[in-house]
């Protein structure tokens, strides 16, 4: 619901940003024979459902730089900051390098643990660097106009990645699944919104009587060493949002 | 039609044993009379396998037996039953020639029943030279009831094409309701009606045939075509608003939209519906129409602004037209110099046809846009649709090894391929005549560029004199924004940047409005 919210948010601005100053527009009664009256689609020998695309990505390198938001992470902190640049194929393939830094603190709720526990989280090795190569399939180019002076061509796409997500002691495989959409307000310029799931094996950051720093009233204990903390599939879902310009 | 084969067979059975009782004289010599009788022995076995189903062995035994010398009384029979094995063997074009033979031996009794066959599938092969040959030598009376239609119209197409009109709509006219050619001919019939200049006439059978055909689906052929020449009836009436009206009743998802839209903007052009006329441009000039023939399209573009006093933009459109059809006009004209051989105009069409249908590409010597146009003419269009038939017989023949190793198996083959060559050649000449016509048109929309662009010019002139003279020429919508927007798109909903979506096709229109005083 918010996430949604926050996209239409983002999507209204931005067409209002570039909303041009209206044209002398003229009242035109259009008569009624004229007017659509038909769902269905004209017959053309081959059925291609979109001519003269105005953004064209095919054998095309497009940039990006975008912030990430981990939605189901409880520890650490949730936001990492990355660019990676994609190699179009053509119209429906892509292939790219994505790399991302994690913010190196912790999320409000660890803070919350600390301030009233004592539970010092720092002490577990926190998520450093993600190093993937991503593959997008491009499934459906469309069209939408805000204001009758402004139009966003979107692509909508699938992803899959495969990588390394490096944590502060040690690196780990990493797959990721996901769909995107982007916003092209020009036929350059794009708002790209990641929807991703990823499953590395992580550190488990709970490990009992080695967290507390006593800083609440509890009893200090000695920092356990990286090797201490146990291991598991972890699975963590993120919304990247990034902005991305087609060379 | 099983149940008159078997009959005819039984017949059959019995003839050449009365044909030897009747041929009592004595027998010349011992040995050929039991040569003699062997051979009808043969035949009798033949008769009777064809009589058991065992169509391709009864027709191999009959075409051995329909050469030799001492049948040749038995031969327009022989023959005449080969033939409807062979239609039973669905190799029509084979079981065509054997009809022809049989009507050439002018046999008082086989002839006419042949020459019935021969209607029947000269009709499934859809070839032109066969229907004429054999339609012509019909007589109606000796026709089933059953095929009657058939004969009824076909007869009416020969009227048709020999241009005598109101014979053609009296024999389409006596075509049955209950006949699966009632709405081809009843629509032939409107077209006869039209073609004398029988506009009221032609519209009454329309009007009839689109009623009659009320309860079939919206995309249904017989019932989109009724409607299109309706709405080219009322247009040649001259009642430009029905006639709009008409068109506009096209299904969307249909072929023969595109035309309707295109002949609708010409009614729009006459009725002053220039704003109208202008909104169908912004369809037939889209991306999704760069494949399609339309010079015509573009001049009456260009005369639409000229009527609404819009002199850029009817310049943009004449330039487009000389740009596009220019290098078309030298290509065609310089294929038809350099090229003699009917194959070679035959080829283009094929592949053309493979562009068309798949995704390959094809080096095409003459633009696209233009072979593709002939391709989509009648008679092209017929001949390709025969050439399918043939080689449909073909891999029928070719998929049976026994049949084609056979005598007739070959025999087939051999007509087939005599067959697809002359109609290739056929086909490259049909070609060669639409290129002409097409040069000769190109040439004539050229003279009519040059006209539309003086009065172009004209146009100018005037609206600069009464600038000068101080005359106030009133607001005009476009005063106080970039010209260049409006001579690129024409008025949008949108800002338009020259992307076009299928589900937009036909949907778009001009908000412009007239420049003139």
């Amino acid at each position: 619901m918010l996430k949604n919210g926050l996209k239409a948010l983002i999507i209204i601005a931005a067409a209002l940003l570039l909303h041009k100053t209206a044209f002398a527009v003229e009242t035109v009664e259009l008569p009624e024979e004229e007017l659509a009256k038909e769902s269905v689609l004209p017959v053309f020998d081959k059925s291609v459902s979109v001519k003269n695309r105005r953004v064209v990505t095919a054998k095309r390198w497009d940039g990006d730089v975008f912030y990430g938001m981990a939605l189901t992470e409880p520890i650490y902190d949730v936001s990492k900051f990355g660019a990676s640049l994609y190699y179009n194929f053509n119209e429906n393939h892509a292939f790219g390098l994505m790399f991302a830094k994690y913010a190196s603190g912790l999320s409000s709720y660890a803070k919350q643990l600390h301030d009233q526990y004592g539970l010092d989280y720092n002490r577990a090795p926190k998520p450093d660097m993600l190093l993937m190569g991503d593959y997008n399939l491009k499934v459906f180019y469309g069209k939408m106009s805000l204001t009758k002076s402004a139009v966003i061509n979107t692509i909508l796409y699938g992803s899959g990645a495969l990588g390394m997500v490096k944590f502060q002691n040690k690196s780990y495989p990493a797959v990721a699944v996901g769909i995107g959409q982007k916003f092209f307000f020009t036929p350059q310029w794009a708002l790209r919104f990641d929807l991703r799931l990823y499953a590395n094996q992580a550190p488990i950051p709970f490990l009992s009587g080695k967290m507390t720093d006593g800083s609440s009233g509890s009893n200090p204990t000695t920092p356990p060493s990286y090797d201490d903390f146990d291991e598991r599939l972890t699975y963590t879902t993120t919304l990247d949002i990034g902005l991305s310009y087609l060379f | 039609m099983k149940k008159t084969i078997l009959l005819l067979i039984a017949t059959s059975l019995i003839l050449p044993v009365s044909g030897m009782a009747q041929g009592s004289k004595p027998a010349p010599r011992k040995a050929t009379g039991s040569r003699e009788s062997q051979l009808k022995s043969q035949l009798s076995n033949a008769l009777r396998m064809a009589q058991n189903g065992q169509y391709a062995n009864a027709a191999n035994n009959l075409f051995t037996l329909g050469r030799r010398p001492e049948l040749a009384a038995e031969r327009p029979q022989i023959k005449y039953i080969l033939g409807t094995m062979l239609v039973e063997l669905k190799l029509y074009q084979t079981a065509a020639f054997q009809f022809v033979d049989v009507i050439r031996m002018n046999n008082s009794k086989y002839s006419k029943m042949a020459i019935e066959k021969l209607s029947m599938v000269a009709d499934i092969l859809g070839d032109d030279t066969i229907l004429n040959y054999a339609v012509s030598r019909v007589d109606v009376n000796d026709i089933p009831s059953g095929q009657k239609d058939m004969i009824y119209f076909r007869l009416g197409e020969i009227k048709a094409r020999n241009r005598e009109f109101a014979k053609a709509a009296e024999l389409y006219s006596r075509v049955g309701l209950g006949s699966t050619y009632y709405f081809q001919a009843l629509f032939n019939k409107g077209l006869a009606q039209l073609e004398e200049g029988n506009a009221p006439a032609g519209i009454d059978t329309f009007k009839r045939m689109v009623e009659a055909r009320g309860n079939a689906p919206v995309t249904d052929v017989n019932k989109v075509e009724a409607q299109l020449a309706l709405a080219r009836a009322l247009y040649q009436k001259q009642d430009w608003e029905a006639s709009i009206e008409a068109y506009s009743q096209i299904p969307r998802d249909t072929v023969m939209w595109h035309d309707a839209v295109f002949e609708q903007s010409w009614a729009m052009l006459r009725a002053a519906r220039f704003r109208s006329a202008l909104s169908n441009f912004q369809t037939l000039h889209s991306a999704y129409y760069e494949d399609f023939y339309m010079p015509e399209s573009l001049l009456l573009r260009a005369i639409v602004y000229l009527y609404i006093c819009k002199y850029d933009e009817m310049e943009k459109v004449l330039n487009l037209f000389e740009n596009t059809y220019g290098p078309v006009r030298t290509k065609i004209g310089d294929f038809i110099k350099s090229t003699n051989d009917a194959n070679a105009y035959y080829l283009e069409v094929e592949k053309a046809n493979i562009i068309k249908t798949t995704d390959k590409a094809a080096n095409l010597r003459l633009p696209y846009i233009v072979v593709r146009n002939v391709m989509d003419q009648g008679d092209v269009k017929r001949s390709m649709h025969y050439l399918t038939r043939l080689n449909q017989e073909k891999r029928r023949v070719e998929n049976s090894p026994s049949f084609r190793a056979s005598a007739l198996g070959q025999y087939s083959l051999k007509i087939l391929a005599n067959r697809s060559k002359n109609t290739k050649f056929a086909i490259g000449d049909m070609v060669k005549a639409h290129l002409l016509n097409m040069r000769v048109e190109l040439r004539d929309l050229y003279e009519q560029a040059g006209f539309i662009r003086y009065e172009m010019i004209n146009g100018r002139k005037e609206t600069v004199k009464k600038k000068i003279a101080g005359k106030d020429l009133g607001d005009q919508i476009d005063d106080k924004v970039d010209r260049q927007f409006y001579i690129e798109n024409g008025f949008q909903y949108y800002p338009f940047q020259g992307e076009f979506w299928l589900d937009e096709v036909g949907n778009y229109h001009y908000l412009g409005k007239q420049s003139c005083e």
